[in-house]
């Protein structure tokens, strides 16, 4: 019995972004600069523009990987388990969205997505994101550091780590119906790896806000791990003294570890890890350590040789 | 000549099969050559090729049971294109996993070697490889009737050690792989159930039915159990739940239950073909 199961890429004519917007985006900007205010139904083709200085500090040393590509290529299980789920994932509500940081902190807070864009320092960061499934993509992120956001709530001194939680909502979210799933969505990292500049909180990308297939309107990225620790659409941050166990440890914790940070010399237990597909290019390039970022990060991890870094 | 019958005449109905085994290869091709295979192209053109593979093998195995249950002798002329097909798929899958790798054919080894669901299902690839190379007529009057079967039941360890290749290489979604682990289930207890020659009737059909369901929600409950952190129970209580889309065990349900219900049809006369004296 043959199945046909519609791959993700295979989008209609329709959905392809329009030529004039691809290559008259600045015009379109000017047109959009007054929308930032109310962009209630922004959707992936409309995304409201978001403009921000771009940090020259980290350079991807290779080209911005295409905006189609980024965006319609997207790992959300909520939505469905393959990567063709940018269309589904346009039915996430983007506003109203709140932030909830608590746990152990010394004021805990709910922040409005409007209030983080007014009052957070956003830059524009060009990062490599390395998939662990051996592939890549270089992606132009508009965010603020979470130490940012951090230093508002004041994390207390038992703090170890920072929980990111996402948004599971079953009225749009039809993964959620795979009920054996440890839902919803858990990811997290130490305070100190938080507290590395490198440690961003995204609400844009491609110079417009963030579209809720790549996890909009606020997720997470730490580009020296691998893409599954990057939270999506997240609705809590929690401070613990307790480690978290994300989903995919949950799901499978021979393949997904708590660390997770990109290493080419140590295998996927179904692959090897020393070369990357660089996404919308038929180049395969050789993976670096730290996903090319060993200078900014390497320091956190003296003293850890004990624990699973790697994988 | 796959178009030919044995009598050396053109069989349109041959022809017609022959062709449509080449169109899963043409829309690959052709996605390819549009650039619609996404941003990874070549892995998605590993999965579509090895998918297929699997595809045919199954529909391969299920030329007996079509044979019995329709009572149409002349579908046993298409299992040998269709199993030299399958090979066919399996070879290109075999090149465009190479060219995933760059046709670093010392990295496929490697890999191979390296990779144990790499390694399983390279072992069915030469399988299917020595299946393929006694499909011609002269190998199988070389190996006379009983030797040349003999060898060829070889295809159902293959295709076993192929689902497993299949469901070893997903992430955490096993849907697809365990859809065709049942419908292998239901094929493999239609030749225990079926008596010499011919169908079985139409309450062991059902009662089939029913039990290749049960045998893939089995399945699916010990995957989940022996190779995931995920909760079998919450899997298996999943399958009374018809809100994502029907899971495996209800598709190999409904299509024992398909199989079944052709099996009740009224039985046409044999008008076409003269008896096969």
């Amino acid at each position: 019995m043959p199945i046909l199961i519609r791959r993700g890429w295979e989008i209609p004519e329709a959905r392809v972004t329009p030529e004039h917007l691809v290559f008259g985006r600045r015009k379109a900007m000017l047109a959009g600069a007054g929308l930032l205010a109310a962009p209630a139904m922004a959707s992936a083709q409309e995304a409201a523009p978001l403009r921000a200085m771009r940090n020259t500090r980290y350079v991807p040393g290779r080209d911005i990987t295409g905006e189609r590509e980024a965006t319609t290529f997207n790992n959300y299980y909520e939505f469905g388990s393959d990567k063709g789920i940018s269309r589904p994932a346009q039915r996430l509500p983007q506003r109203p969205w709140t932030v909830k940081v608590e746990g152990m902190v010394e004021t805990p807070r709910e922040f409005g997505i409007e209030d983080l864009l007014r009052t957070m320092p956003l830059e524009e960061r060009v990062y490599r994101l390395r998939c662990v499934e051996a592939w890549s993509m270089v992606v132009p992120w508009t965010g603020f550091p979470i130490s940012a956001l951090l230093e508002v709530v004041k994390p207390l001194a038992s703090a170890r780590y920072v929980v990111f939680e996402t948004a599971a909502i079953p009225a749009v979210m039809p993964g959620l119906r795979q009920s054996w799933y440890p839902w919803p969505y858990i990811e997290g990292c130490t305070v100190a790896e938080a507290a590395n500049d490198l440690s961003f909180l995204v609400v844009g990308a491609y110079g417009k806000l963030l579209p809720p297939q790549n996890g909009g309107p606020i997720r997470f990225h730490q580009p020296w791990k691998y893409g599954f620790k990057a939270g999506k659409s997240i609705v809590r941050i929690t401070l613990t003294d307790r480690r978290p166990v994300s989903f995919w440890e949950q799901i499978q914790a021979s393949e997904y570890g708590f660390w997770a940070n990109v290493n080419p010399e140590v295998a996927h237990p179904r692959w090897s890890q020393a070369s990357e597909r660089v996404l919308g290019t038929n180049a395969r390039i050789p993976t670096q350590l730290f996903n090319g970022y060993g200078e900014f990060v390497a320091g956190l991890y003296t003293g850890l040789q004990n624990e699973r870094l790697w994988a | 000549m796959p178009w030919r019958d044995r009598t050396g005449a053109f069989s349109p109905f041959k022809a017609v099969v022959f062709a449509a085994l080449f169109l899963p290869a043409l829309l690959l091709a052709e996605a390819a050559w549009t650039a619609t295979l996404g941003p990874k192209p070549w892995q998605a053109a590993t999965h579509d090729s090895g998918t297929w593979a699997i595809r045919l093998l199954l529909l391969s195995l299920a030329i007996t049971p079509a044979r019995q249950i329709l009572r149409q002798a002349r579908i046993a002329e298409l299992r040998r294109m269709i199993g030299v097909a399958c090979f066919a798929y399996v070879m290109l899958h075999l090149v465009i996993y190479a060219g995933d790798l760059a046709f670093d054919w010392l990295k496929v080894a490697s890999e191979i070697l390296r990779r144990i669901y790499l390694t399983i299902g390279f072992v069915a690839l030469l399988g299917l490889a020595a299946l393929a190379a006694t499909s011609t007529d002269g190998a199988v009057q070389r190996l006379g009737g009983p030797g040349w079967r003999r060898l060829h039941r070889l295809a159902y360890p293959i295709a076993a050690l192929a689902l497993v290749h299949f469901t070893l290489q997903s992430k955490a979604d096993v849907t697809e792989p365990m859809l065709m682990a049942g419908l292998f289930a239901w094929l493999m207890g239609y030749r225990l159930v079926a008596p010499q020659g011919g169908a079985p009737s139409l309450p062991v059909l059902l009662a089939l039915a029913v039990a290749a369901a049960a045998a893939t929600a089995g399945i699916e409950f010990a995957w989940y159990a022996l190779a995931t952190g995920i909760n079998p129970w919450r899997v298996l209580e999943a399958n009374l739940d018809v809100t994502f889309g029907l899971r495996p065990a209800l598709w190999v349900g409904i299509a024992g239950l398909g199989a079944a219900a052709l099996r009740a049809l009224p039985r046409r006369r044999t008008a076409r073909r003269p008896a096969e004296a």
